[in-house]
């Protein structure tokens, strides 16, 4: 870029700086002798006009005469006009004028360039923006832009679609979950974005599965039954729900799809290990909602099913409080309370669950990572 | 980088244009040609670094750039090329990036084909010119700069006003522009004249040229602008004596008056200093229009986004210009030598006549167009000064001039014959009265003043072609020689002719459509139709079409003429979906020279439109008569005298086998 | 310079100057005439029913269009109100109204008063941007406290 500039600096100083090194004689005549020519021209007008009968005969020789005059005129002003070579006076202006053209012109226009240019910022052509890789540093205004012009038009679905993965890059889950909403309801339902729309929900609800991402979850297997995604939130749905033996057969045969080394695989036998299946240690059974009680929750409305929630909550947290339990019913209670969104009980059940544990050092470290996971690691 | 190089390259001309300010007239004044030879090859380096900037600045709309702020507020990436490139000067700072282009572009011309013009007298004219470069450069450069960036960039940008996207206005400022701005080198040379003391008959012939080409493309300018507005706006007019059309037409009047006088100087020495008045005087009317329009003072389509320091930077160059301007005609004026006398009734009196009323006439339009704001500023009072007061006005002072206008050319210089004249126009005169006599038998005594009209048209329009003809004399020398020296005619001959027959071609229009235009408003529903003129119109109901950014409601109108079926018409109401905004696109059918013209307005529940309907008889002469005016400066152009003085032997050989 | 001619040179002075006085003269009286009969004044619903206008006097009339007010009748008659929030006038016109004509919006109709307490506007205006106030409209709304819009 700066080659670029050096270059047009250059054009503009020799644009002064040559023709001030040519020799003025190479100029042409003085103005007189161009007077001249005039006058010859309009001497063959009048000769037109008189041929055209616009003058008489008399009238074209006044006009000659007077045109004649004109030009002698012309011819003693060009013969005076005789340009001597230039003295010191002139010597002075040319380096006056070299200075100006050598100096002053680069000087001022890169000057005045620093001071309202932008020089560290390149072109940025729209085609090559789009196409280039989303981790671009300028990602959140990049956003925000789009979140502009979906405000403008928010029937464009391809403008959420695109959106809402960059939502879940920049850990906004409610705001991604919304877009593909939103993207689901234009463009249609589709196996990824159901399935991502319940990724976002159960992120936004801190590892939690909603009903809402539930049914998410459900739509995505329905369109493809054979997608690994929704399975696994399925299962994972059904551990939180303490549904054991439901839960241990879903990761199996989850498990089954797998062909080895894939990431997600290992996950699962990480969540079946904490159930006890293959390389676990016989853990006890938690005490969970029994069947009766979680199939009365799901036919009631939301609010009566947060209270319901809330009372079994409360129960637990009672008896872990008077005897102690097992590192499980501690997760399960932090979990419990997230779902709530009862930080502060939250944070009071962390520091109580680290009081009661601390003797077995490998459940502390499940209690801190899962109050991480729910957002009140420390 | 690309960008940047582009504002590099405007801050560098900026600094050029300085170096051009002093350097050539400091050259002239002191009689120092190497000072002097500096001014050809910096105004050439001045257009080459404007280009730049402006190919960056267009590069940024084509590849939708948003880094930059102008694009953001001016570009939308969905936007059809065409309308990418013309949405550059569809904004205050891209048009103004054109205006200072055009300047200089102005001064290159006159730097790559003014060798004939004496070295003193061209540098001084490039550096006046350079005053009014950096001048505007730094009004850019300080309150509108097109290439300030935005960091981090939006991802899409507001868009250009539907209404802007159109062919018509895409070509309508560049033409304007360099009509306006084209002036800008005619009063350079008037300024330098001024300095230098040199104001002859040579002069004149080198600032001709100049004139010409600049009122080419300001007439070619206003008329596309008209055309535009009668198409587009969907109101049928062509002409509303808006403030901004009168803001282009003033220039246009003293630009016609210039020519003439031009004419004068330089045929006989006389009208000196009237002529370097009118000189200055046009490019004033120019920076005036362009204040009037930039400044918010006035409200209008055309206004673009106001800024009080805006205002203020473009009045105070404004100031400067123009009085500076006549302070240096009042002082160096008075040294000019007055030319030859001439009698009242000559060819130089009818070109002083011709002068005196248009520039009474461009004198009435600017009263016309300040009035209101002075009014406004003085005592509160809100006014509008519409058609009418220019109606009153105007008209009748174009009335003399048209009907002097055949006289002029048959004049002879110094002391014309009137009555000699009068006998070689006699045909002339009976053409035109034939023409009234019929007109106002055809349409009924009534239209009596339109019957005059269309003679008066005639009688400018056979005028000219008796001028024509006279040159050829064919009476006097036969057919064949007479056609020999038709075709010999020198191209001004020619340029007058076409230049006088335009305007009675325009006239006739204008008459033709005020006086028997027919204009219908109704409600009308599919099926039924309605008649205007000879022509028949079946409405065949309304339908719904999408294009790429907006939704029509399309008309369709079968249109016969004695029971068969001519043409077609659909005109439409569309909505810019983007903008929510509605335009409505007028049917236009031309038959020979007239024109249907339908417009839809409300869309009933029951099928039903209303509509306005116009038989406009002869309305596209309007804007022929413009083309052949611009057809008549382009011969002109051509006209081999006007290059005189140009010391290449080669020429002059040419010019003696002819 | 030969004396060719039949005039003298203060003969002919004095012809050119009384040529261009007398079209000079002509064109004042022209304008100052029109500017006495040929404009139009600029007045809001509250200036009409304040002021007696005299009948057949062409005016301007601005103002806001008021909500609901609009009504079609047959062959592209329309009527409506403008108002001020102060004081309304109802408008007659026939014609196509401009593309931004929209209720709530500001408008500008040109017409004359009748007897009948009715304005009859042969032309209404309404410019192409949609964020355009017609100037004489917002400040008369201004002075009536009802706009604001940016300075």
């Amino acid at each position: 870029m700066w080659i670029a500039f050096s270059l047009l600096t250059v054009l503009a100083a020799l644009a002064v700086l040559v023709p001030l090194a040519r020799s003025g004689r190479a100029q042409a005549r003085a103005g007189s002798a161009h007077d001249a020519e005039v006058y010859k021209a309009q001497l063959d007008e009048v000769g037109r006009d008189l041929d055209r009968g616009l003058i008489s005969q008399e009238a074209a020789v006044a006009a000659r005469t007077e045109i004649a005059r004109r030009l002698i005129a012309a011819d003693q002003a060009a013969t005076r006009d005789a340009t001597g070579e230039p003295g010191d006076a002139g010597r002075l202006r040319l380096r006056v004028v070299q200075m100006l053209a050598v100096v002053v012109v680069p000087l001022a226009a890169i000057g005045a360039y620093l001071a309202f240019g932008a020089p560290d910022i390149p072109d940025q052509p729209l085609v090559a923006r789009l196409q280039a890789s989303t981790q671009d540093r300028s990602l959140p205004e990049l956003v925000a832009r789009v979140e502009q012009h979906l405000a403008k038009d928010p029937e464009d679905g391809r403008g959420w679609d695109v959106l809402a993965p960059v939502y879940m890059r920049l850990g906004r889950p409610e705001d991604a979950a919304a877009a593909y909403a939103a993207a689901i309801r234009l463009l249609g339902p589709d196996v990824n974005r159901e399935t991502d729309r319940g990724e976002a929900l159960v992120v936004a609800n801190n590892g939690i599965v909603s009903a809402e991402a539930h049914a998410a979850f459900e739509r995505a297997v329905k369109l493809d039954p054979e997608a690994v995604k929704p399975r696994f939130f399925l299962a994972l749905a059904l551990t939180q729900e303490n549904r054991r033996e439901a839960a241990i057969a879903a990761w199996q045969d989850l498990l089954k799809d797998a062909r080895g080394g894939e990431a997600w695989a290992e996950a699962v036998r990480i969540e079946l290990a904490k159930l006890g299946v293959e390389t676990a240690p016989a853990g006890e059974p938690v005490a969970g909602p029994s069947r009766e009680d979680v199939k009365a929750a799901e036919g009631m409305a939301a609010d009566e099913r947060g209270a319901m929630i809330r009372s079994m909550v409360d129960g637990l947290d009672a008896r872990l409080a008077a005897d102690g339990g097992s590192t499980a019913e501690w997760l399960q209670l932090m979990r419990a309370l997230a779902v709530l969104g009862d930080t502060d009980r939250l944070r009071q059940v962390i520091a109580r669950a680290g009081e009661a544990l601390k003797d077995d050092p490998a459940a502390l470290a499940q209690v801190k990572s899962l109050a991480r996971e729910l957002g009140e690691g420390s | 980088m690309i960008i940047e190089l582009g504002h590099f390259a405007l801050i560098l001309a900026f600094v050029l244009a300085l170096v051009q300010c002093v350097v050539p007239v400091w050259g002239a004044v002191s009689g120092d040609r190497r000072l002097m030879a500096v001014a050809p090859p910096v105004a050439g380096m001045q257009f080459l670094l404007v280009g730049i900037a402006f190919a960056a600045l267009s590069h940024a709309y084509v590849t939708s750039d948003f880094s930059v702020l102008n694009v953001v507020e001016n570009s939308h990436s969905a936007k059809p090329d065409l309308y990418k490139i013309t949405g550059v000067w569809g904004n205050h700072e891209g048009s103004l990036l054109l205006w200072v282009l055009i300047l200089a572009l102005f001064g290159a011309l006159v730097a790559a084909f003014g060798r004939n013009i004496p070295a003193d007298l061209r540098a001084a004219t490039l550096g006046v010119q350079g005053w009014v470069t950096a001048a505007f450069l730094l009004f850019m450069l300080a309150t509108s700069n097109p290439f300030l960036r935005v960091s981090p960039a939006p991802m899409e940008g507001n868009d250009l006003n539907p209404i802007l996207q159109d062919v018509g206005l895409a070509i309508h400022p560049p033409l304007l522009y360099i009509g306006y701005v084209g002036f800008s080198i005619v009063f350079s040379f008037a300024i330098a004249a001024l300095l230098l003391g040199r104001v002859d008959a040579a002069w004149a012939r080198w600032v001709r040229p100049w004139t010409l080409l600049a009122w080419m493309f300001l007439t070619l300018g206003i008329a596309m602008g008209s055309y535009w507005a009668y198409y587009e706006l969907g109101w049928g007019g062509y002409w509303f004596w808006d403030p901004v059309e009168n803001a282009s037409f003033m220039p246009w009047l003293a630009g016609t008056a210039l020519l003439h006088s031009a004419i004068v100087m330089e045929k006989r020495g006389a009208l000196k200093v009237w002529t370097v008045l009118l000189a200055i005087l046009t490019f004033s009317l120019s920076l005036l229009g362009t204040f009037l329009v930039r400044s918010g003072v006035l409200t209008s389509v055309h206004a673009f986004a106001t800024d009080p320091l805006r205002g203020t930077f473009i009045l105070g160059i404004l100031v400067a210009f123009i009085g500076g301007s006549l302070a240096l005609y009042a002082w160096r004026a008075p040294l000019l030598k007055q030319g030859g006398l001439f009698a009242p009734v000559s060819r130089e009196g009818a070109l002083v006549l011709n002068n005196l009323l248009l520039t009474v006439a461009a004198v009435s339009v600017l009263v016309g167009t300040l009035y209101p704001l002075a009014l406004e500023a003085l005592t509160d009072e809100k006014i509008s000064v519409g058609p009418p007061f220019f109606n009153l006005t105007f008209g009748p002072l174009m009335v003399p001039l048209l009907i002097a206008m055949p006289f002029g050319p048959l004049l002879a210089w110094k002391r014309g014959d009137l009555a000699a004249v009068s006998q070689r126009l006699y045909a002339v005169l009976g053409l035109a009265l034939a023409a009234t006599l019929v007109t106002a038998w055809a349409q009924g005594t009534e239209k009596i003043l339109a019957a005059l009209g269309v003679g008066l048209a005639a009688w400018v329009i056979c005028g000219a072609v008796a001028e024509i003809l006279s040159r050829a004399r064919f009476r006097d020398v036969g057919l064949s020689t007479g056609l020999s020296r038709l075709y010999g005619l020198p191209g001004s001959a020619w340029g007058t002719a076409l230049g006088h027959a335009g305007i009675g071609i325009t006239l006739l229009g204008i008459v033709a459509v005020s006086a028997f235009e027919e204009e219908k408003v109704l409600t009308i529903r599919p099926g039924e139709s309605v008649e205007i003129g000879d022509y028949r119109l079946a409405f065949g109901g309304l339908a719904r079409r999408t294009g790429p950014n907006y939704i029509d409601d399309v008309g369709h109108f079968d249109i016969y003429r004695g029971g068969a079926k001519v043409a077609e018409a659909d005109p439409a109401k569309r909505l810019y979906t983007a903008r929510r905004m509605p335009t409505t696109e007028a049917g236009i059918v031309t038959f020979g020279l007239s024109q249907i013209y339908v417009s839809i307005g409300e869309v009933h529940a029951d099928g039903g439109a209303d509509i306005r309907l116009y038989h406009k008889p002869l309305v596209t002469l309007i804007w022929l008569g413009c083309l052949v005016m611009g057809g008549g400066a382009v011969v002109s152009l051509f006209d081999r005298r006007l290059r005189v003085g140009a010391p290449k032997p080669a020429r002059r050989q040419l010019a003696a086998a002819e | 310079m030969k004396r060719d001619s039949k005039m003298t040179r203060k003969q002919r002075r004095l012809t050119m100057i009384a040529a261009a006085g007398t079209v000079l003269a002509v064109a004042v009286g022209l304008i100052l005439f029109a500017l006495n009969d040929q404009i139009v004044f600029f007045q809001s619903p509250s200036d009409i029913v304040a002021k007696t206008i005299p009948d057949g006097q062409r005016i301007r009339l601005g103002g806001l269009v008021a909500e609901d007010s609009v009504t079609r009748g047959e062959n592209a008659e329309v009527r409506f109100t403008v108002t001020d929030t102060v004081e309304s006038v109802n408008v007659v016109y026939v014609g196509l109204l401009p593309d931004l004509f929209r209720e709530g919006q500001g408008v500008v109709t040109e017409g004359v008063m009748k007897p009948d307490g009715l304005f009859y506007a042969d032309n209404v205006l309404a410019k192409h941007d949609e964020n355009y106030m017609p100037k004489e409209v917002a400040d008369a709304l201004k002075g009536k406290g009802v706009w604001q819009g940016k300075e």
